[in-house]
């Protein structure tokens, strides 16, 4: 009736620790990778890819339980299944009472949805996790074609490899001079009912951004930065305006650290930006940015991130407290550093495929869950996707970001999620 | 394909107006290759929020009804405070059993720990007859640990969950061997035949269950 041996468990990595006390509904700290195909997606087939794409990644088979110190990883033998999509963008997939797996896959037309809980892994994870499925789904669904000759993926992480947590392997004692900051400008507005978030994506061609983003002397994040700061602070209240806008901006740490981990190995840093002191020219906002992420992004910078998140291992009241308590003061601390930022902008960079395979893509997207505002971006092939979410029911800032693209002469495709009570066609 | 005018974007999908500014759209006749990238996906009902908001109606009207009686007739003492814990009592088993209700060992435990808890109250303000920890105490504990093993059979447990709650409805089952030792209890067969059942259990889940057990208390005791 029962498994007669109990089941392998693991620690949660650093960076994980935050997540299950701080999710919520309204921030469910899931996030979502999406391909977009240029055929229809059919659901056996996907089965078929998930299931191999399991034995790539073994370890994503597996709940999240609580202990009396420390929650932690449970191998489980529950098989993922494929499903349409049926339920709002990015909602909970952690349930303390109901163990599940910690990610799902969805279909919905043309597009394959692989939603994953940040407690088991951060974007770059969740990206190879997608890679490997869609490459055994487009290999499945065109077998005839990829029977004798099938393409080479490029991902050939072992299994301890992807298992690693690689905060433990790079941590050397560097500590962080902690930063006084001041609070942050904050989004403010109604919200959309029930906890959901709004998409806005806007699908852009890469070569057009870069050579705009060239044209200003900067990188495409930093250009999409500016922007979305000074989308914000056209909608920023005047009587606020003395607080810095700050974007989180999260950085992958393999680029620093060599690791083929699958599992989290981020940081966050922060650029701001205060509108009452300085002007809110675009190239401006663009030369302070610009500053900021060098004087951010050096290897001495990323050692002491690095520490930050894992400090809290060595010292022994944090690891002797029960659980609850750790909860109560990750929650407050959470809280706390919240004050401190306005908004997020990821970028993934660049996805690849192998070229056979790419001709059945159309492109790559990406966007989390969160409760202020976020944009993250992918590029594949010359197809950048621009995500938007907020659970703000205004879409000012989105209005100004993609106004002051196609103002510099950059086309941009828009596609909005639908909520319940928005009119549409029905198919 | 839609266009916006004022935004200069195109639009994908059959929104009929510009998700940007909400102004109108112009159709200009190439079709969309893309169509609806997203599913609308309706509201979610909660079936069961009537049931408890009836639920919720009758207590209040039940609570404010007796303390009104209570006060036109108050040559009877104070009758109305039994109802108003009783409905107390109520609530938080129900919210306990709400909560915890996709987890049914540990929401077995939860009752448990809180039916012992309340009636120890119950009998503390009401005189102290002892009944709850001769009888109710006892009894609450034996019933937890064969409704686990019963619970553990029909719903496939998890191994891990099953030791861990199991080992934990036992601890609890061996406290009534304070309250013997110590001479609170008038009858003093159910206390006994609880600690002997808890204590069998535990011996049982050693035995059989030992290295699984073993590791169980390791993963949960994680420092």
């Amino acid at each position: 009736m029962k498994p007669k041996k109990s089941a392998e468990w693991r620690r949660l990595d650093n960076a994980a620790k935050i997540f299950p006390c701080t999710s919520t509904k309204a921030d469910a700290k899931v996030f979502r990778f999406s391909c977009e195909l240029l055929e229809p997606v059919d659901p056996q087939a996907l089965q078929q890819a998930l299931d191999r794409a399991m034995e790539v990644f073994p370890g994503y088979r597996c709940v999240l339980r609580r202990g009396m110190f420390w929650y932690y990883l449970e191998d489980s033998v529950e098989r993922p299944e494929v499903q349409e999509e049926t339920r709002p963008l990015c909602s909970p997939i952690y349930d303390q009472n109901r163990k599940g797996l910690l990610f799902n896959v969805t279909y919905y037309r043309c597009r394959i949805n692989v939603e994953i809980y940040h407690a088991l892994t951060d974007g770059t994870g969740a990206l190879q996790f997608l890679r490997v499925l869609v490459y055994h789904y487009l290999l499945i669904r065109h077998a005839d074609r990829f029977a004798e000759n099938a393409p080479v993926m490029d991902y050939d992480a072992s299994a301890t490899e992807k298992m690693n947590n690689s905060f433990q392997k790079y941590y050397t004692r560097k500590r962080k001079a902690p930063e006084k900051a001041p609070n942050a400008y904050h989004l403010r507005g109604p919200r959309v009912p029930e906890s959901r978030v709004r998409v806005i994506e806007g699908v852009v061609p890469v070569k057009a951004v870069l050579q705009k983003a060239h044209e200003y002397g900067t990188t495409l994040t930093v250009l999409c930065a500016a922007l979305l700061m000074c989308a914000i602070e056209q909608e920023m209240m005047v009587r606020y305006k003395k607080r810095p806008v700050v974007l989180a901006v999260p950085i992958n740490l393999r680029n620093y650290f060599p690791s083929e981990s699958a599992r989290n190995f981020f940081s966050i840093m922060q650029v701001r930006y205060n509108f009452k002191k300085q002007s809110n020219r675009l190239e401006d906002v663009i030369q302070s940015l610009n500053r900021d992420f060098e004087r951010e992004l050096t290897q001495d910078k990323m050692e002491a991130r690095l520490c930050q998140f894992v400090k809290y291992d060595f010292n022994p009241v944090a690891r002797i407290a029960p659980l609850v308590v750790k909860d109560f003061g990750m929650r407050i601390g959470y809280e706390l550093a919240e004050k401190k930022e306005t908004a997020a902008i990821s970028n993934v960079g660049k996805i690849q495929m192998p070229p056979e395979l790419a001709e059945y893509i159309r492109l790559f997207d990406v966007f989390v869950s969160t409760d202020r505002l976020q944009i993250c971006m992918c590029s594949f092939g010359d197809n950048l996707t621009i995500s938007f979410t907020t659970p703000l029911v205004s879409t000012d800032i989105q209005k100004h970001f993609f106004r002051a693209l196609t103002g510099m002469g950059i086309p941009v495709e828009i596609t909005a999620s639908r909520l319940p009570d928005e009119e549409g066609v029905p198919e | 394909m839609k266009t916006c005018d004022k935004c200069k974007v195109k639009i994908t999908g059959s929104t009929p107006e510009c998700p940007l500014c909400q102004g109108p759209l112009r159709e200009d006749g190439v079709p969309d290759p893309r169509g609806e990238i997203f599913p609308q996906i309706p509201t979610v009902l909660h079936k069961h929020s009537l049931f408890f908001k009836i639920l919720i109606l009758i207590s209040a009207v039940a609570a404010i009804v007796c303390v009104t009686i209570n006060l036109i007739l108050p040559q009877h003492g104070w009758w109305s405070l039994f109802v108003l814990a009783g409905l107390a009592c109520m609530w938080l088993s129900l919210a306990v059993a709400v909560r915890k209700r996709n987890n049914i060992p540990k929401s077995v435990l939860y009752q448990v720990v809180l039916l012992c808890v309340l009636t120890v109250l119950w009998d503390y303000f009401t005189g102290w007859h002892g009944w709850s920890l001769d009888y109710v105490f006892p009894i609450a504990c034996v019933v937890a640990l064969l409704v686990l093993s019963i619970t553990a059979r029909v719903f496939k447990l998890n191994l891990g969950s099953f030791i861990i709650y199991t080992i934990i409805a036992a601890l609890f089952g061996v406290i009534p061997i304070i309250f013997y030792v110590k001479g609170m209890l008038q009858v003093v067969y159910p206390s006994l035949i609880c600690v002997a059942g808890s204590l069998i259990s535990l011996v049982a889940l050693m035995v059989f269950e030992g290295g699984n057990m073993l590791q169980e208390l390791k993963r949960r005791l994680h420092l």
